[in-house]
Protein backbone atom coordinates (compact mmCIF):
# COMPACT_ATOMS: atom_id res chain seq x y z
CA UNK A 1 0.00 0.00 0.00
CA UNK A 2 1.93 2.98 -0.91
CA UNK A 3 -0.82 5.89 -1.81
CA UNK A 4 -0.07 9.13 -0.47
CA UNK A 5 -2.14 11.20 1.07
CA UNK A 6 -0.68 14.34 -0.20
CA UNK A 7 1.48 13.38 -3.17
CA UNK A 8 2.18 16.87 -4.12
CA UNK A 9 3.99 17.48 -0.89
CA UNK A 10 6.28 14.10 -0.80
CA UNK A 11 7.51 10.59 -2.22
CA UNK A 12 8.82 7.82 -0.52
CA UNK A 13 12.42 7.77 0.01
CA UNK A 14 14.72 4.85 -1.56
CA UNK A 15 14.39 1.91 1.19
CA UNK A 16 10.45 3.50 1.94
CA UNK A 17 11.42 4.14 5.56
CA UNK A 18 11.55 7.73 4.83
CA UNK A 19 10.09 10.80 2.89
CA UNK A 20 11.24 12.96 0.68
CA UNK A 21 9.96 16.82 0.66
CA UNK A 22 8.80 18.68 -2.97
CA UNK A 23 9.96 21.81 -3.03
CA UNK A 24 10.39 24.12 -5.71
CA UNK A 25 13.58 26.47 -7.05
CA UNK A 26 12.91 29.28 -9.27
CA UNK A 27 14.94 29.31 -11.83
CA UNK A 28 14.64 33.30 -11.86
CA UNK A 29 15.27 34.19 -8.85
CA UNK A 30 17.12 31.04 -7.34
CA UNK A 31 14.67 30.94 -4.38
CA UNK A 32 13.46 27.49 -3.02
CA UNK A 33 10.02 27.41 -1.51
CA UNK A 34 7.54 24.99 -0.25
CA UNK A 35 5.02 23.66 -0.98
CA UNK A 36 5.38 24.13 -4.73
CA UNK A 37 3.27 26.44 -6.04
CA UNK A 38 1.79 25.78 -9.36
CA UNK A 39 0.83 29.53 -9.54
CA UNK A 40 4.33 30.80 -9.13
CA UNK A 41 6.84 31.61 -7.61
CA UNK A 42 6.27 33.12 -4.12
CA UNK A 43 9.50 34.89 -4.14
CA UNK A 44 9.89 37.05 -7.14
CA UNK A 45 6.60 36.39 -8.89
CA UNK A 46 7.53 34.18 -11.40
CA UNK A 47 5.16 32.29 -13.55
CA UNK A 48 4.55 28.51 -12.74
CA UNK A 49 7.04 28.01 -15.71
CA UNK A 50 9.58 29.25 -14.16
CA UNK A 51 9.69 26.59 -10.88
CA UNK A 52 11.52 23.45 -11.27
CA UNK A 53 11.06 20.73 -8.64
CA UNK A 54 13.61 19.73 -6.45
CA UNK A 55 13.24 16.85 -3.47
CA UNK A 56 14.92 17.14 -0.55
CA UNK A 57 15.34 14.89 2.45
CA UNK A 58 12.73 15.60 4.71
CA UNK A 59 15.53 16.45 7.40
CA UNK A 60 14.52 19.43 9.73
CA UNK A 61 14.84 21.37 13.09
CA UNK A 62 12.02 21.29 15.37
CA UNK A 63 11.22 25.03 17.07
CA UNK A 64 8.21 24.18 18.70
CA UNK A 65 5.43 22.29 19.38
CA UNK A 66 2.29 22.06 21.47
CA UNK A 67 -0.87 18.78 21.53
CA UNK A 68 -3.78 19.53 20.20
CA UNK A 69 -6.81 18.47 22.68
CA UNK A 70 -9.30 19.01 20.44
CA UNK A 71 -10.56 17.93 16.86
CA UNK A 72 -9.77 20.72 14.98
CA UNK A 73 -9.59 19.31 11.88
CA UNK A 74 -11.06 16.65 9.74
CA UNK A 75 -8.10 13.90 10.40
CA UNK A 76 -6.78 14.87 13.27
CA UNK A 77 -7.26 12.06 16.24
CA UNK A 78 -6.34 13.90 19.44
CA UNK A 79 -4.23 13.84 21.73
CA UNK A 80 -2.33 15.27 18.28
CA UNK A 81 1.06 16.81 18.90
CA UNK A 82 1.71 19.75 15.71
CA UNK A 83 5.01 21.66 15.44
CA UNK A 84 6.61 24.37 13.95
CA UNK A 85 9.93 23.14 11.61
CA UNK A 86 13.00 25.09 9.63
CA UNK A 87 12.60 22.76 6.56
CA UNK A 88 15.26 24.10 4.99
CA UNK A 89 17.41 27.26 5.70
CA UNK A 90 14.64 30.11 6.73
CA UNK A 91 11.63 28.04 5.23
CA UNK A 92 9.35 27.57 8.20
CA UNK A 93 6.53 25.30 7.92
CA UNK A 94 4.00 23.47 10.64
CA UNK A 95 4.12 20.28 10.72
CA UNK A 96 2.55 16.89 12.27
CA UNK A 97 4.69 14.81 14.78
CA UNK A 98 4.66 11.05 15.47
CA UNK A 99 4.28 10.45 18.79
CA UNK A 100 3.57 12.60 21.99
CA UNK A 101 5.42 15.73 23.79
CA UNK A 102 7.48 13.29 26.17
CA UNK A 103 9.49 12.62 22.63
CA UNK A 104 10.02 15.66 21.35
CA UNK A 105 12.31 18.74 22.37
CA UNK A 106 12.71 22.34 20.95
CA UNK A 107 16.01 22.48 18.60
CA UNK A 108 16.00 18.79 18.02
CA UNK A 109 16.80 17.48 14.51
CA UNK A 110 13.30 15.24 13.36
CA UNK A 111 12.51 13.65 10.21
CA UNK A 112 10.24 13.16 7.42
CA UNK A 113 8.73 9.44 8.07
CA UNK A 114 5.57 7.46 6.32
CA UNK A 115 2.84 7.14 8.70
CA UNK A 116 -0.32 5.60 8.22
CA UNK A 117 -3.78 7.11 8.52
CA UNK A 118 -7.46 5.83 7.53
CA UNK A 119 -9.38 8.25 5.30
CA UNK A 120 -12.27 7.96 3.16
CA UNK A 121 -11.55 5.19 1.03
CA UNK A 122 -9.10 3.07 3.27
CA UNK A 123 -5.85 3.43 4.20
CA UNK A 124 -3.06 6.19 3.04
CA UNK A 125 0.56 6.79 3.73
CA UNK A 126 0.49 10.73 5.74
CA UNK A 127 3.34 12.64 6.38
CA UNK A 128 4.46 12.94 10.28
CA UNK A 129 7.70 13.82 11.90
CA UNK A 130 9.60 11.75 14.63
CA UNK A 131 13.29 12.16 16.20
CA UNK A 132 16.03 12.56 13.55
CA UNK A 133 17.95 8.67 14.21
CA UNK A 134 20.90 9.80 11.83
CA UNK A 135 21.49 12.70 13.59
CA UNK A 136 23.75 13.99 15.62
CA UNK A 137 23.82 13.78 19.45
CA UNK B 1 2.08 60.94 -3.71
CA UNK B 2 0.44 59.54 -0.86
CA UNK B 3 -1.13 61.67 1.37
CA UNK B 4 -2.43 60.23 5.46
CA UNK B 5 -6.15 60.64 6.64
CA UNK B 6 -5.08 63.76 8.48
CA UNK B 7 -3.67 65.56 5.47
CA UNK B 8 -7.15 65.30 3.43
CA UNK B 9 -10.70 66.65 5.18
CA UNK B 10 -11.42 65.85 8.87
CA UNK B 11 -13.68 63.10 9.57
CA UNK B 12 -15.62 62.50 12.33
CA UNK B 13 -17.75 59.63 13.81
CA UNK B 14 -21.32 61.01 14.37
CA UNK B 15 -23.36 58.04 15.36
CA UNK B 16 -22.41 54.36 16.50
CA UNK B 17 -25.04 51.65 17.29
CA UNK B 18 -25.27 47.88 17.42
CA UNK B 19 -27.40 44.62 17.72
CA UNK B 20 -26.39 42.79 20.59
CA UNK B 21 -23.76 39.85 19.67
CA UNK B 22 -25.21 36.81 20.04
CA UNK B 23 -24.79 32.65 19.35
CA UNK B 24 -26.59 31.08 15.84
CA UNK B 25 -30.42 31.88 16.59
CA UNK B 26 -33.05 32.60 13.66
CA UNK B 27 -32.75 35.90 14.16
CA UNK B 28 -33.15 37.23 10.43
CA UNK B 29 -29.68 39.65 9.27
CA UNK B 30 -32.23 42.25 8.41
CA UNK B 31 -33.44 42.44 11.33
CA UNK B 32 -29.97 42.73 13.51
CA UNK B 33 -28.47 45.32 10.65
CA UNK B 34 -31.43 47.21 11.05
CA UNK B 35 -31.78 47.32 14.53
CA UNK B 36 -28.07 48.66 14.26
CA UNK B 37 -29.06 51.07 11.56
CA UNK B 38 -31.38 52.89 13.54
CA UNK B 39 -29.29 52.96 16.87
CA UNK B 40 -26.96 54.97 14.53
CA UNK B 41 -29.59 57.43 13.18
CA UNK B 42 -30.70 57.80 16.43
CA UNK B 43 -27.28 58.22 17.94
CA UNK B 44 -26.34 60.74 15.21
CA UNK B 45 -30.31 62.35 15.37
CA UNK B 46 -30.15 61.75 11.53
CA UNK B 47 -32.93 60.35 9.26
CA UNK B 48 -31.45 57.38 6.79
CA UNK B 49 -31.66 59.95 3.54
CA UNK B 50 -29.07 62.08 5.26
CA UNK B 51 -27.00 58.88 4.28
CA UNK B 52 -25.08 59.47 0.94
CA UNK B 53 -23.10 56.12 0.91
CA UNK B 54 -23.08 52.85 2.82
CA UNK B 55 -19.96 49.72 3.07
CA UNK B 56 -21.12 46.89 4.32
CA UNK B 57 -18.83 44.23 5.80
CA UNK B 58 -20.42 40.96 5.88
CA UNK B 59 -18.16 37.62 5.24
CA UNK B 60 -21.41 35.04 5.06
CA UNK B 61 -24.93 36.34 4.08
CA UNK B 62 -24.78 36.42 0.11
CA UNK B 63 -24.62 38.32 -2.65
CA UNK B 64 -26.65 41.92 -2.09
CA UNK B 65 -26.65 41.84 1.56
CA UNK B 66 -26.58 45.91 2.39
CA UNK B 67 -29.06 46.44 -0.26
CA UNK B 68 -31.22 43.91 0.29
CA UNK B 69 -31.59 45.42 3.70
CA UNK B 70 -31.70 48.82 2.82
CA UNK B 71 -35.32 48.15 0.78
CA UNK B 72 -36.63 47.71 4.56
CA UNK B 73 -35.84 51.06 5.28
CA UNK B 74 -36.41 53.14 2.16
CA UNK B 75 -34.45 53.13 -0.92
CA UNK B 76 -32.99 56.20 -1.26
CA UNK B 77 -30.83 55.70 -4.19
CA UNK B 78 -27.64 55.71 -1.82
CA UNK B 79 -24.40 54.44 -3.21
CA UNK B 80 -24.21 51.18 -1.62
CA UNK B 81 -20.56 48.49 -1.84
CA UNK B 82 -20.31 45.19 -0.11
CA UNK B 83 -17.12 44.81 1.59
CA UNK B 84 -15.33 41.14 2.51
CA UNK B 85 -12.50 41.27 4.33
CA UNK B 86 -12.58 38.08 6.32
CA UNK B 87 -12.64 39.11 10.78
CA UNK B 88 -11.85 42.80 9.60
CA UNK B 89 -14.34 42.83 7.05
CA UNK B 90 -16.15 45.57 9.10
CA UNK B 91 -13.10 47.65 9.55
CA UNK B 92 -12.60 47.93 6.24
CA UNK B 93 -15.82 49.00 5.29
CA UNK B 94 -15.54 51.81 8.28
CA UNK B 95 -11.96 52.51 6.52
CA UNK B 96 -13.59 52.59 2.92
CA UNK B 97 -16.53 54.87 4.41
CA UNK B 98 -14.16 57.06 6.09
CA UNK B 99 -11.96 57.84 3.08
CA UNK B 100 -14.57 58.21 0.72
CA UNK B 101 -15.42 61.33 3.44
CA UNK B 102 -11.66 62.47 3.48
CA UNK B 103 -11.84 62.44 0.01
CA UNK B 104 -14.84 64.90 -0.39
CA UNK B 105 -17.19 62.67 -2.71
CA UNK B 106 -19.88 62.30 0.25
CA UNK B 107 -20.44 64.16 3.28
CA UNK B 108 -22.31 61.52 5.39
CA UNK B 109 -21.59 57.70 5.11
CA UNK B 110 -22.02 54.40 6.47
CA UNK B 111 -20.23 51.59 7.87
CA UNK B 112 -22.28 48.73 8.92
CA UNK B 113 -20.98 45.11 9.67
CA UNK B 114 -23.79 42.56 9.89
CA UNK B 115 -23.54 38.49 10.25
CA UNK B 116 -24.92 35.42 10.53
CA UNK B 117 -23.26 32.25 11.74
CA UNK B 118 -22.68 29.40 9.64
CA UNK B 119 -21.97 30.88 5.99
CA UNK B 120 -18.75 31.17 5.94
CA UNK B 121 -16.61 29.72 3.36
CA UNK B 122 -12.92 29.81 3.04
CA UNK B 123 -10.89 30.83 -0.18
CA UNK B 124 -7.74 28.97 0.90
CA UNK B 125 -10.08 25.64 0.84
CA UNK B 126 -10.24 26.45 -2.96
CA UNK B 127 -6.20 27.27 -3.02
CA UNK B 128 -5.40 23.63 -4.58
CA UNK B 129 -2.08 23.60 -2.96
CA UNK B 130 -1.48 21.10 0.12
CA UNK B 131 0.22 21.77 3.55
CA UNK B 132 2.17 19.41 5.79
CA UNK B 133 0.09 19.98 8.72
CA UNK B 134 -3.96 19.75 8.39
CA UNK B 135 -4.32 22.25 11.18
CA UNK B 136 -1.87 24.59 9.34
CA UNK B 137 -4.70 27.18 8.23
CA UNK B 138 -5.99 27.35 11.81
CA UNK B 139 -4.89 30.58 13.64
CA UNK B 140 -5.58 28.97 16.92
CA UNK B 141 -3.06 26.20 16.40
CA UNK B 142 -0.50 29.62 15.65
CA UNK B 143 -1.35 31.25 18.68
CA UNK B 144 -0.83 28.15 21.08
CA UNK B 145 2.51 27.21 19.33
CA UNK B 146 3.39 30.99 20.02
CA UNK B 147 2.04 30.61 23.43
CA UNK B 148 3.99 27.37 24.29
CA UNK B 149 7.00 29.09 23.21
CA UNK B 150 6.73 32.58 25.14
CA UNK B 151 6.28 30.43 28.24
CA UNK B 152 9.49 28.77 27.47
CA UNK B 153 11.16 31.43 26.74
CA UNK B 154 9.87 34.46 29.19
CA UNK B 155 7.84 32.56 31.64
CA UNK B 156 4.34 33.55 30.29
CA UNK B 157 2.11 31.20 32.46
CA UNK B 158 -1.05 30.06 32.20
CA UNK B 159 -2.61 32.26 34.57
CA UNK B 160 -1.31 35.04 32.07
CA UNK B 161 -3.43 33.75 29.64
CA UNK B 162 -6.14 33.24 31.72
CA UNK B 163 -6.06 36.39 33.11
CA UNK B 164 -6.70 38.15 29.65
CA UNK B 165 -9.85 35.92 29.42
CA UNK B 166 -10.92 36.76 32.85
CA UNK B 167 -10.77 40.48 32.42
CA UNK B 168 -12.19 40.57 29.20
CA UNK B 169 -15.19 38.55 29.76
CA UNK B 170 -15.49 40.53 32.81
CA UNK B 171 -15.88 44.07 31.11
CA UNK B 172 -18.06 41.99 28.55
CA UNK B 173 -20.32 41.22 31.58
CA UNK B 174 -21.19 44.79 31.89
CA UNK B 175 -21.69 45.30 28.02
CA UNK B 176 -25.65 44.82 27.20
CA UNK B 177 -24.33 44.56 23.19
CA UNK B 178 -21.20 41.70 24.58
CA UNK B 179 -22.21 37.39 23.74
CA UNK B 180 -21.09 36.50 26.96
CA UNK B 181 -22.24 38.01 30.07
CA UNK B 182 -20.77 36.68 32.62
CA UNK B 183 -18.03 37.39 35.10
CA UNK B 184 -14.88 34.75 34.98
CA UNK B 185 -12.25 33.97 37.61
CA UNK B 186 -8.68 33.11 36.63
CA UNK B 187 -9.30 30.05 38.07
CA UNK B 188 -12.78 29.54 36.15
CA UNK B 189 -10.74 30.16 32.76
CA UNK B 190 -8.04 27.78 33.22
CA UNK B 191 -10.98 24.86 34.48
CA UNK B 192 -12.76 25.67 31.09
CA UNK B 193 -12.38 22.81 27.95
CA UNK B 194 -8.14 22.72 26.89
CA UNK B 195 -7.95 22.79 23.35
CA UNK B 196 -4.49 23.50 22.45
CA UNK B 197 -1.53 23.47 24.99
CA UNK B 198 -2.52 25.65 27.71
CA UNK B 199 -5.08 27.34 25.60
CA UNK B 200 -8.61 26.90 27.36
CA UNK B 201 -12.02 27.27 25.93
CA UNK B 202 -12.58 30.40 27.82
CA UNK B 203 -9.28 31.83 26.46
CA UNK B 204 -10.80 31.79 22.69
CA UNK B 205 -13.53 34.22 20.86
CA UNK B 206 -16.53 32.62 20.70
CA UNK B 207 -18.83 32.58 17.13
CA UNK B 208 -21.68 34.02 16.79
CA UNK B 209 -23.68 37.13 15.04
CA UNK B 210 -24.98 40.76 15.62
CA UNK B 211 -24.26 44.11 13.72
CA UNK B 212 -22.75 46.96 14.36
CA UNK B 213 -22.66 50.92 12.58
CA UNK B 214 -21.38 53.80 12.50
CA UNK B 215 -22.23 57.44 10.73
CA UNK B 216 -18.98 59.32 9.54
CA UNK B 217 -19.43 62.70 8.32
CA UNK B 218 -17.18 65.38 7.00
CA UNK B 219 -17.10 69.08 8.55
CA UNK B 220 -19.64 70.32 5.50
CA UNK B 221 -21.95 67.64 6.53
CA UNK B 222 -22.02 68.04 10.01
CA UNK B 223 -22.98 71.79 9.71
CA UNK B 224 -25.85 71.26 7.48
CA UNK B 225 -27.27 68.08 9.27
CA UNK B 226 -26.94 69.67 12.35
CA UNK B 227 -25.39 67.39 14.55
CA UNK B 228 -24.39 68.24 17.82
CA UNK B 229 -21.04 70.21 17.90
CA UNK B 230 -19.64 68.38 21.00
CA UNK B 231 -19.96 65.16 20.37
CA UNK B 232 -18.70 63.74 17.00
CA UNK B 233 -15.06 61.80 17.27
CA UNK B 234 -12.77 62.82 14.90
CA UNK B 235 -10.98 59.61 13.00
CA UNK B 236 -7.10 60.81 12.63
CA UNK B 237 -5.66 57.50 11.45
CA UNK B 238 -6.94 54.66 8.68
CA UNK B 239 -4.12 52.26 7.76
CA UNK B 240 -4.09 48.37 6.57
CA UNK B 241 -1.34 46.23 5.09
CA UNK B 242 -1.10 42.39 4.83
CA UNK B 243 1.64 40.10 5.85
CA UNK B 244 4.82 39.02 4.94
CA UNK B 245 6.92 35.77 4.79
CA UNK B 246 7.39 34.84 8.22
CA UNK B 247 10.90 35.83 9.62
CA UNK B 248 12.20 33.83 12.90
CA UNK B 249 9.30 32.80 15.64
CA UNK B 250 7.51 35.49 15.38
CA UNK B 251 3.91 34.82 13.64
CA UNK B 252 3.77 37.11 10.51
CA UNK B 253 0.39 38.76 12.03
CA UNK B 254 2.12 39.86 15.22
CA UNK B 255 5.17 41.27 13.32
CA UNK B 256 2.50 42.85 10.99
CA UNK B 257 0.07 44.28 13.68
CA UNK B 258 3.17 46.39 15.06
CA UNK B 259 3.92 47.60 11.09
CA UNK B 260 0.18 48.86 11.11
CA UNK B 261 0.18 50.48 14.75
CA UNK B 262 3.35 52.27 14.47
CA UNK B 263 2.12 53.88 10.89
CA UNK B 264 -0.91 54.57 12.07
CA UNK B 265 0.46 56.63 14.75
CA UNK B 266 2.28 58.29 12.82
CA UNK B 267 -0.70 59.34 10.34
CA UNK B 268 -2.44 60.20 14.16
CA UNK B 269 0.94 62.28 15.04
CA UNK B 270 0.79 60.21 18.59
CA UNK B 271 2.72 57.92 20.06
CA UNK B 272 1.86 54.83 22.09
CA UNK B 273 1.89 56.68 25.36
CA UNK B 274 -1.36 59.07 23.88
CA UNK B 275 -4.05 55.86 23.54
CA UNK B 276 -6.23 55.88 26.46
CA UNK B 277 -8.20 52.93 24.88
CA UNK B 278 -7.64 49.98 22.91
CA UNK B 279 -9.97 47.76 20.89
CA UNK B 280 -7.78 44.75 19.25
CA UNK B 281 -8.05 41.41 17.89
CA UNK B 282 -7.95 38.75 21.02
CA UNK B 283 -9.52 36.12 19.05
CA UNK B 284 -6.96 34.21 21.61
CA UNK B 285 -6.18 35.36 24.57
CA UNK B 286 -2.64 35.16 23.53
CA UNK B 287 -2.96 37.52 21.25
CA UNK B 288 -3.99 40.36 23.63
CA UNK B 289 -0.35 40.19 25.10
CA UNK B 290 1.97 40.07 22.00
CA UNK B 291 -0.05 42.55 20.75
CA UNK B 292 0.06 45.40 23.74
CA UNK B 293 4.01 44.93 23.00
CA UNK B 294 3.76 45.16 19.43
CA UNK B 295 1.55 48.32 20.24
CA UNK B 296 4.25 49.76 22.66
CA UNK B 297 1.86 50.04 25.31
CA UNK B 298 4.33 47.02 27.06
CA UNK B 299 8.01 46.64 26.49
CA UNK B 300 8.81 43.65 24.30
CA UNK B 301 8.45 40.84 26.21
CA UNK B 302 6.35 41.89 28.99
CA UNK B 303 3.00 42.10 27.93
CA UNK B 304 2.19 40.18 30.38
CA UNK B 305 3.72 42.24 33.32
CA UNK B 306 1.10 44.85 31.96
CA UNK B 307 -1.35 42.82 32.92
CA UNK B 308 -0.85 41.09 36.17
CA UNK B 309 -0.16 45.20 37.03
CA UNK B 310 -3.50 46.26 35.99
CA UNK B 311 -2.18 47.98 33.25
CA UNK B 312 -4.93 46.61 30.45
CA UNK B 313 -7.94 47.15 33.12
CA UNK B 314 -10.49 49.74 32.96
CA UNK B 315 -8.85 52.47 35.06
CA UNK B 316 -5.35 51.34 34.55
CA UNK B 317 -2.78 52.91 31.88
CA UNK B 318 -4.59 51.85 28.85
CA UNK B 319 -8.05 50.11 29.05
CA UNK B 320 -7.93 47.16 26.54
CA UNK B 321 -10.63 45.64 25.24
CA UNK B 322 -13.32 47.27 28.24
CA UNK B 323 -15.92 45.93 25.67
CA UNK B 324 -14.88 42.59 26.68
CA UNK B 325 -13.06 42.39 23.27
CA UNK B 326 -13.55 39.47 20.96
CA UNK B 327 -13.41 36.45 23.47
CA UNK B 328 -15.89 38.61 26.01
CA UNK B 329 -18.38 41.00 23.25
CA UNK B 330 -17.79 38.49 20.50
CA UNK B 331 -16.54 37.65 17.36
CA UNK B 332 -19.64 37.24 14.57
CA UNK B 333 -17.02 39.08 11.84
CA UNK B 334 -18.85 41.31 9.52
CA UNK B 335 -19.82 43.60 12.44
CA UNK B 336 -16.47 42.73 14.57
CA UNK B 337 -14.62 46.00 13.35
CA UNK B 338 -17.49 48.34 13.56
CA UNK B 339 -18.29 47.17 16.84
CA UNK B 340 -14.58 48.10 18.00
CA UNK B 341 -15.60 51.50 16.43
CA UNK B 342 -19.37 51.87 18.48
CA UNK B 343 -17.04 50.98 22.01
CA UNK B 344 -14.42 53.31 21.26
CA UNK B 345 -16.41 56.19 20.25
CA UNK B 346 -18.63 55.87 23.24
CA UNK B 347 -15.59 55.73 25.63
CA UNK B 348 -14.24 59.00 24.17
CA UNK B 349 -17.80 60.50 24.63
CA UNK B 350 -17.58 59.47 28.17
CA UNK B 351 -20.47 56.79 28.02
CA UNK B 352 -19.87 53.88 29.12
CA UNK B 353 -20.98 53.80 32.65
CA UNK B 354 -18.63 51.75 34.90
CA UNK B 355 -16.83 50.31 32.38
CA UNK B 356 -15.46 54.18 31.48
CA UNK B 357 -11.81 54.62 31.38
CA UNK B 358 -11.82 58.04 32.93
CA UNK B 359 -11.02 61.41 30.86
CA UNK B 360 -10.54 59.42 27.62
CA UNK B 361 -9.44 60.74 24.61
CA UNK B 362 -7.97 58.87 22.80
CA UNK B 363 -8.49 55.39 21.13
CA UNK B 364 -7.23 52.90 18.66
CA UNK B 365 -9.40 49.86 16.78
CA UNK B 366 -7.39 47.25 15.90
CA UNK B 367 -8.34 44.12 13.76
CA UNK B 368 -6.74 40.55 12.04
CA UNK B 369 -8.33 39.15 9.14
CA UNK B 370 -7.63 35.73 7.41
CA UNK B 371 -5.05 35.66 5.08
CA UNK B 372 -3.25 37.65 7.06
CA UNK B 373 -4.35 41.55 6.88
CA UNK B 374 -4.22 43.85 9.40
CA UNK B 375 -6.33 47.26 10.36
CA UNK B 376 -6.15 50.24 12.30
CA UNK B 377 -8.08 53.40 13.07
CA UNK B 378 -7.03 55.89 15.61
CA UNK B 379 -9.97 57.85 16.99
CA UNK B 380 -9.79 61.26 18.62
CA UNK B 381 -12.11 63.51 20.93
CA UNK B 382 -10.60 67.33 20.10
Amino acid sequence: MTTLEKPDLYRLAEGGRTLELRFARCTACDAPSFPHSPYGCPRCGAPADALREEFRDGRATLLGFVTLHARLAPGIEPPQVVGEAEIAPGLIEEVMLAGDETDFTDGMAIRAIPHEVQREGGAVIACRFAPDPEAAP
Amino acid sequence: MTTRLADRRPVYVVGVGMHPYQFASDTPYIEMGLTALRAALADAGLAFPAIESAFIGTTGIGMAAGRIMFNHIGSTGLACTQVENASASGSSAFQLACLEVAAGRRDCTLAIGVDKYGDQKRAVLKEHVNRLSDTAHIPLVKYALMAEHLAKEKGLAPEDLAGVAAKNHTNASKNPFAQFRKPRSVEQVLASTLVAGSTTSLMCCPRGEGAAAAIVCSEEGIRRLGIAGDRPVRVTASVLQSERPQQGREIPSVTLAQEVAERAYEEAGITADALDVVELHDAFAIEEILYTETFGLAPKGAGQHFLREGGSAIGGRCAVNASGGLIGQGHPLGPTGIGQVHEITRQLRGEQGERQQQGARIGMAHMIGLGSIAIAHVLQRE
